[in-house]
This record gives C-alpha cells, sequence and structure tokens, in this order.
C-alpha cells in the first residue's frame, strides 16, 4: 500500500466475509425449507430466514464497497485519509447497526418491506453512520490537489446510493405508492448507482492490474455509466407493470428495461478489452480473474437473466416466481459480490505484504465457488420454469407445484455446497494473508 | 474520435435528461393512482390490515402483487379465489387448514385483525393491476376429462367456499381430505351431521378442523352430501 491509512479497508473486508458466511447460513435454511425440511420452522421462520439473508448480503456488499473506497480514495487523492480514526468509528458504527438488525429481525423487529426490513430507528442510524462515511472520503477527495475519474464516479455512487435510501424511508397507506418507492431504492441502487461503485472499482482494479492508459480506462468508464443512466432510470419502469401503476409503464419499462444489458455488455466487453491490450503482466493473477469474471458473471446474470424476465408480455408470467430468484442470485453474485472478492484478492498482498495468491488455493476458491453458483442459478432457472409453466399457465395449486419443484432445490442446496466450499477457501486463503502492516508500505 | 469530455457530457447529459422524465411519469403516476387503486375503498381498517402485513412480514414468505418471497402463495387474487369466509377460517388456524404441509405461522390473530387483513387483501384484490396475475392461458389444453358430479341438488354455496379446498367433487378441489364423490354410501346422515358438527368428537386426531358451522348450514350440508350416491 501506498498510504498508511488505507489499513482500515482490512476491517471492512474482513467484516464482509463474516457477514458472508451468515448470509450462507440464513441460505441454507431456506434452500431445506423449500426441499420439504422446514424443521426449523418454530425457531427460525421463513421470514426471518430471509429477511437475515437479503440484508446481510446488502450489509456485506456495503462494507465491501466502504473498504474498497477506504482503499482507492487515498491512492487516487493521493493523500491519507483525512482522519483514520473516524473511519474506525464509522466502521464500529456499521457493525453495531448490522448486529443490531439481524438480531432484531429474529425477534420480529422488523418493517416487512422485501429489503428494506431495517426498522425505522435503524434506518436513522444508518444515514448517520453513511454521512460519516461520506464525510471522511469525501473530505479526503476534496483537500486532495488532483482527484481521478475514476475516484469521482465512485463517490458518486456511494452518494447517490446513500441520497437513495431515503426514498425507502418513508411509508403509505397504499401498498402501491409504498411499492413504488421501494424500487427507487432497490432498482436504482442496483441497476443505477451501484453500476457507478462497480464501475469505479473495475476502472481502478484494471489500471492496476492491465497497466493500459488511464485516460482511455476512464473514458470508457463514463460511456458506460452514461449508458447504465440512459436506460436504468426509465428501466425502474420493468417494476411498475403489474403493482398498480399506469398502463404506459408497460412500454417504457420495456423499452428501456430492454436496454439496461447493454451498460452490463459495455463492462464485460470493457474488462476484457483492456486486459487484451494491456501489455502487463501483473503477478496477482486471481484478481484479474475475479475482475475479469466479475464483468463477465454481471452480464450474464444481470444482463442475459435480466433480459429473458424484462418484456412485459413475459414477465406477466414470470413476476413474483422463482426465476426472479434465479435471476436474483446471479445478478447479485456476478455484478456486486464478485467485484468485492476482486477488490480483496487485489488489496490483500498490498496490505499485508504477503504474497498468497500464488499456489492452487485461491484459483480453486474462484472455480469452485463460480461453478457453485452457476449450478444453483441452473437449479432455481428448472423450478422456475417448472412454476410458471404449472402453476400460471395451467393453474395448477400453489403447494402442489412447490411439491413439485421440491426436488430443483435439492439441486439448489448441493451446488450451494459447493459454492460455499468455495466461500470457505477464498476466507482460509484471507486468514493466510494475517493483518496488515507497516512494512508493506511502499517506499516512496 | 471520442473524447473524454465528451464522454462525460454523454453521461451527464443523459442523466439529467431521463431523470427529468422519470420525475415527470412519477408525477403522472401519483396523479393517476386514486382512480386505479380505488382510493375510496381504503377504509381505515384496510389501513389498519396493511400495517398487520408489513408488521408480521407476510411478505417474507408470500408475495402481493407479484412482490415479496416466493415460499408462499401470491395473495393477490385472494379473496377472489378463497373468499373472506374460507380466509377467515384458515387465518384463525392456518395449520389446520393444511394438514401436514408446508407451515404458515400460528398467528393468534383477535377477529377484528383478521377482519382488518380480510379487508387488506380484498382491497388489494381490486386494484387495476394491468391484468396480474393473469389466467391461466394453458388450462383448457390439459383439462382432463373431468366425471361429472353424480348429485341431484344444488350444491350449498358453503361447500364452494369452503370445503372444496380440500375435498374434491367431480374430479374438481383439495386432495387435503378424501374425495366426496359417494360420501353417502359411505356414510349416513345421522354420521355427517355429527362429523361436520365437530370431527374431533368423532374421531380424535383426525386432521378435518372444526369448522364452526352453525345449524342451518350443517343441515343444509348434510341434505346435498346424501345426495352424493
Ligand atoms: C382443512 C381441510 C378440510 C376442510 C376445509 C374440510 N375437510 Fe372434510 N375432511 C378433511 C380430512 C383430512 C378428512 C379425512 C379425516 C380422517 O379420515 O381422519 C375429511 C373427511 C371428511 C368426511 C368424511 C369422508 C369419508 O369418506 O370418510 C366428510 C363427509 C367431510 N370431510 C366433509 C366435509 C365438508 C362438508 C366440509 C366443508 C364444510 C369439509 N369436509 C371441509 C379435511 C377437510
Ligand atoms: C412462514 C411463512 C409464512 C408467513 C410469515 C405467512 N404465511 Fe400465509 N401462508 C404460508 C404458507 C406456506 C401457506 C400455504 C398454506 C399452508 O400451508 O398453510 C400460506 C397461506 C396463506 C393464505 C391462504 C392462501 C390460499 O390461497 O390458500 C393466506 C390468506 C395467508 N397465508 C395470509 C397470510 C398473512 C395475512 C400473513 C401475515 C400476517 C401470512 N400469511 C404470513 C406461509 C406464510
Ligand atoms: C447487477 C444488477 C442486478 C441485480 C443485482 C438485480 C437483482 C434483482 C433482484 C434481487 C430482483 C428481485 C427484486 C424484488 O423483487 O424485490 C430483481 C428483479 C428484476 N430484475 Fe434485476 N437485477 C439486476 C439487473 C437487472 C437487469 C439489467 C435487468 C433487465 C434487463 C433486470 C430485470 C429484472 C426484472 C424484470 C425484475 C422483476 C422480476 C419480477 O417481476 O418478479 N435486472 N433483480
Ligand atoms: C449458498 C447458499 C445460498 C442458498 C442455499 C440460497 C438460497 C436462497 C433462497 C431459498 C432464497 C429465497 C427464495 C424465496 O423467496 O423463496 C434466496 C433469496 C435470495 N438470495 Fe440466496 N442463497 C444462497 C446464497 C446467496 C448468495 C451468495 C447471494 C448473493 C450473491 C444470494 C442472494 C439472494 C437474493 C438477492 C435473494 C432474494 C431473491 C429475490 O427476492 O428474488 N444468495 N436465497
Ligand atoms: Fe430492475
Amino acid at each position: 500500500m501506498k498510504f498508511r491509512s488505507q489499513r482500515v479497508s482490512y476491517l471492512f473486508f474482513a467484516t464482509a466475509l463474516v457477514l458472508l458466511v451468515l448470509q450462507i447460513c440464513f441460505g441454507f435454511i431456506m434452500g431445506f425449507a423449500h426441499m420439504g425440511f422446514d424443521v426449523l420452522h418454530d425457531v427460525i421462520t421463513f421470514n426471518v430466514a430471509r429477511s437475515s439473508h437479503v440484508n446481510l448480503l446488502v450489509f456485506w456488499l456495503l462494507s465491501g464497497f466502504m473498504g474498497a473506497a477506504y482503499y482507492i480514495v487515498p491512492e487516487e487523492a493521493d493523500r491519507e485519509l483525512v482522519s483514520e480514526r473516524l473511519a474506525v468509528v464509522q466502521w464500529a458504527g456499521l457493525v453495531v447497526v448490522g448486529v443490531a438488525a439481524i438480531i432484531g429481525f429474529q425477534f420480529g423487529w422488523w418493517e416487512g418491506r422485501k429489503f428494506l426490513e431495517i426498522p425505522r430507528p435503524l434506518d436513522y442510524l444508518v444515514v448517520v453512520d453513511i454521512l460519516l462515511f461520506i464525510y471522511v472520503v469525501g473530505r479526503t477527495a476534496l483537500s486532495a490537489e488532483r482527484f481521478t475519474t475514476t475516484g469521482i464516479v465512485l463517490l458518486l455512487g456511494l452518494t447517490s446510493a446513500a441520497l437513495l435510501y431515503l426514498p425507502g424511508m418513508i411509508t403509505f397507506d397504499s401498498q402501491v405508492i409504498d411499492s413504488y418507492f421501494r424500487w427507487w431504492v432497490v432498482h436504482l441502487w442496483v441497476e443505477g448507482v451501484w453500476e457507478l461503485i462497480m464501475g469505479g472499482m473495475l476502472s481502478f482494479l484494471l489500471i492496476k492490474l492491465t497497466g493500459v492508459d488511464r485516460e482511455v480506462i476512464e473514458k470508457w468508464l463514463y460511456v458506460i455509466v452514461g449508458f447504465t443512466f440512459l436506460s436504468g432510470i426509465l428501466g425502474t419502469g420493468h417494476h411498475y407493470y403489474y403493482i398498480g401503476a399506469p398502463e404506459y409503464w408497460l412500454l417504457v419499462g420495456g423499452l428501456f428495461g430492454a436496454l439496461e444489458p447493454l451498460a452490463f455488455l459495455g463492462m464485460a466487453m470493457y474488462a476484457v478489452s483492456m486486459v487484451r491490450r494491456g501489455g502487463m503482466d501483473h503477478p496477482n493473477k486471481i484478481a484479474l480473474f475475479w475482475t475479469v469474471g466479475c464483468s463477465v458473471m454481471a452480464f450474464v446474470g444481470a444482463g442475459f437473466l435480466g433480459f429473458s424476465h424484462t418484456l412485459p408480455q413475459v414477465n406477466i408470467w414470470t413476476h413474483g416466481t422463482i426465476i426472479t430468484a434465479m435471476h436474483g442470485h446471479m445478478a447479485f453474485w456476478g455484478a456486486y459480490a464478485m467485484i468485492v472478492l476482486a477488490m480483496i484478492s487485489y488489496a490483500m498482498p498490498n496490505l499485508t505484504g504477503r504474497k498468497r495468491y500464488l499456489g492452487p488455493l485461491p484459483e480453486w476458491a474462484f472455480w469452485t465457488s463460480n461453478v457453485g453458483m452457476i449450478g444453483m442459478t441452473g437449479a432455481f432457472a428448472v423450478a422456475g420454469i417448472a412454476q410458471v409453466y404449472m402453476e400460471r399457465r395451467i393453474g395448477m395449486d400453489f403447494l402442489a407445484v412447490q411439491e413439485a419443484v421440491e426436488v430443483h432445490f435439492t439441486g439448489v442446496v448441493l451446488a450451494a455446497m459447493l459454492l460455499s466450499f468455495g466461500i470457505g477457501l477464498f476466507i482460509w486463503n484471507f486468514v493466510q494473508y494475517g493483518l496488515p502492516s507497516d512494512e508493506a508500505l511502499e517506499r516512496r | 474520435m471520442l473524447t473524454k469530455g465528451q464522454a462525460r457530457t454523454f453521461f451527464v447529459g443523459g442523466t439529467l435528461f431521463f431523470s427529468a422524465i422519470f420525475l415527470a411519469l412519477t408525477v403522472d403516476t401519483l396523479r393517476q393512482m386514486p382512480e386505479r387503486q380505488n382510493s375510496e375503498l381504503m377504509t381505515a381498517s384496510v389501513v389498519r390490515g396493511k400495517m398487520i402485513w408489513e408488521n408480521e412480514n407476510c411478505m417474507g414468505c408470500h408475495t402481493i402483487l407479484g412482490e415479496g418471497a416466493y415460499y408462499a402463495p401470491e395473495l393477490t387474487r385472494a379473496v377472489d379465489r378463497r373468499g373472506e369466509e374460507w380466509i377467515r377460517i384458515f387465518l384463525r388456524d392456518p395449520q389446520a387448514m393444511y394438514p401436514g404441509r408446508r407451515k404458515m405461522v400460528q398467528y393468534d390473530f383477535s377477529e377484528e385483525q383478521i377482519t382488518d387483513v380480510i379487508a387488506f387483501l380484498g382491497w388489494i384484490g381490486q386494484i387495476d393491476t394491468n391484468g396480474f396475475p393473469p389466467e391461466p392461458d394453458m388450462a383448457p389444453a390439459v383439462v382432463v376429462a373431468s366425471v361429472p358430479a353424480a348429485s341431484t341438488g344444488p350444491r350449498p354455496a358453503y361447500f364452494d367456499t369452503i370445503c372444496v379446498a380440500c375435498h374434491s367433487v367431480g374430479g374438481k378441489g383439495g386432495l387435503v381430505g378424501p374425495a366426496l364423490d359417494g360420501v353417502a354410501s359411505r356414510i349416513d346422515a345421522e354420521y355427517l351431521d355429527r362429523w361436520l358438527a365437530n370431527p374431533q368428537a368423532v374421531k380424535p386426531g383426525t386432521a378435518m378442523p372444526n369448522l364452526g358451522l352453525t345449524d342451518d348450514q350443517r343441515a343444509e350440508l348434510v341434505a346435498w352430501l346424501v345426495t352424493l350416491q
């Protein structure tokens, strides 16, 4: 590392991995429940497991993004963080809110709104914590002599993500209007501002790993995030087809939703072509695996599988079925889980000074977790297609269909075991790196 | 070739332009909502029902308007599909209605709370959702030639709202309890009457719940059931 304060990112990365493990535990509870073994029903009901699963996901990704920002911003601003201590306080705040939320869920302290289950008092703490985060990285960027496009895009993404959290805190008496603004958070996050965060991280990693000229990389970054907003803002309409909103959303959402994969296609082409163009032979191959893998899996999960159900004439049948879960898993994995894991893989040797990226372990972690996720997605897809035909098109009873697809959830759980094995290896590798060390500071 | 400055202009300009359109469409959507969601039908009971829906996180198992979890039935048209009375009996004791199946949480709702939940679900069912959930379009192609029910009298309405959830007649209905075709050849009227009054008393431990039928309802059902020879 170049700057001593970059080491705070370690705290965030370690937290992210712990939360990922917990997320997976809750995933298994649901996987087994779908297989017909809801043995934990009296202890952890399905809705408890589900809100824990998805909120842990959001928390660990945010923790990963913040860790990445604390690593990237000093380099892009070419100075230390304005305050390392505030960053640690901010980390502690994040952990406290996250732990309180997950414990609260177990006792039914929540708001029953998918993805935004965190209860109101904790929402305020989240906001305060994020403001603190933005203050630390923002001040660092502003007091720098120069700040790069990569840094700007990253911070723009993080700041707008914080702003977009606010519409999710307004409640309405009407389920429809509630849901309308819930999408301002959920959709405009994952198909909008989070893509900026992903783009910023991707561009940072490509600059470091391929050695291609920064000007070229950053120019294309603008084009890609330009496409994100061009399609993604009005693309929100693909969630407004059938919730009670006006009919014109079928046209608007259908058209712009269908354009959304372009940004992800752009991302994949961008990463692959920069790697080809770059002559540099960076020794940390595994970070490059995760970086390029991220852009490709994001295209498959978000772009391709998103497209498969975004048109209104398809979505009317698939809306709210296991098809959505299929897409949700691969999209979150490809775009956001993998970019965080890429960042960790890149940053750890620099933070600790150990070259643990060599050898078979990290490669196994990469391949088994990805093959596991592809397997899960495939099993969800089969269950989802069966559900759409049997329940929606033929009109069979819900529970009868669920019993018919139980067997595919055996597939989900088996593939999930492979994924968990890969994550286990990744974490083992992370532990082997040890703690950040001052000896890793680059001499300047 | 495209310069970085042009690329930035494309990004900033596009974002501002499409955000403006999005905000305009949002204003229009909010303007149209009172009519599409029948705001005049949103009684205090409906709003209380929504509070229960949120506090209990029903969306963590069910979908409503196609949003939520994929573990339990889609409830947008639940009231149409099952009827208010069935849902009331169901919510008093969900597991009794689906013995041995996937479990719903056993809530101890008061009758007023159940009324509120039903009011909420009923209001949801009337929202103009552009046709969601769609009617099954492939059903006619796979309908098996169904056996006409061998009954003479008209079917009591109560049978169609409550009993069909668990029993089938003529190949249509639920599979939780036995098919009732020809039930009269197995059981006589007196037994049927005792059975419907309180299944547990006749056969302790049976999975058929006590549905709390009134005397009139029971008499009507028995009169019809005995025709199922
Ligand atoms: C929650 C599901 C459920 C509902 C609702 C239900 N039943 Fe049943 N019923 C059962 C089950 C299960 C049995 C088998 C009981 C046993 O043998 O232990 C049964 C048995 C019966 C039997 C005896 C059948 C035989 O062949 O032995 C009759 C008659 C009957 N039900 C009538 C009705 C009527 C009429 C209604 C509507 C008022 C009704 N049931 C509603 C579940 C249900
Ligand atoms: C733990 C998951 C879970 C939660 C939480 C849950 N349900 Fe259910 N619900 C189910 C399952 C599973 C079924 C299917 C029938 C069964 O097995 O009991 C069901 C069935 C229903 C039905 C009948 C639907 C039909 O067409 O047969 C209604 C109505 C219903 N639930 C309402 C609610 C309401 C209202 C809440 C919140 C207060 C709620 N549920 C919370 C799991 C859940
Ligand atoms: C990385 C980016 C993406 C992520 C993480 C993601 C994730 C998700 C998740 C979690 C849901 C379920 C949301 C809910 O019901 O609350 C969802 C729904 C949906 N996504 Fe994506 N998505 C991404 C990109 C895309 C893209 C690019 C498209 C279109 C091409 C798309 C199309 C859809 C559609 C149509 C739905 C609604 C499904 C339904 O009706 O049930 N998504 N997505
Ligand atoms: C490895 C073990 C995992 C298992 C067994 C698992 C299983 C499940 C199950 C059963 C559901 C609920 C579907 C329903 O509502 O019925 C779910 C939801 C979800 N999971 Fe996982 N999961 C796992 C890991 C992951 C990972 C690693 C991610 C992200 C990268 C993830 C992201 C999600 C998302 C976004 C949802 C919500 C989907 C939606 O609402 O459409 N899961 N998961
Ligand atoms: Fe979306």
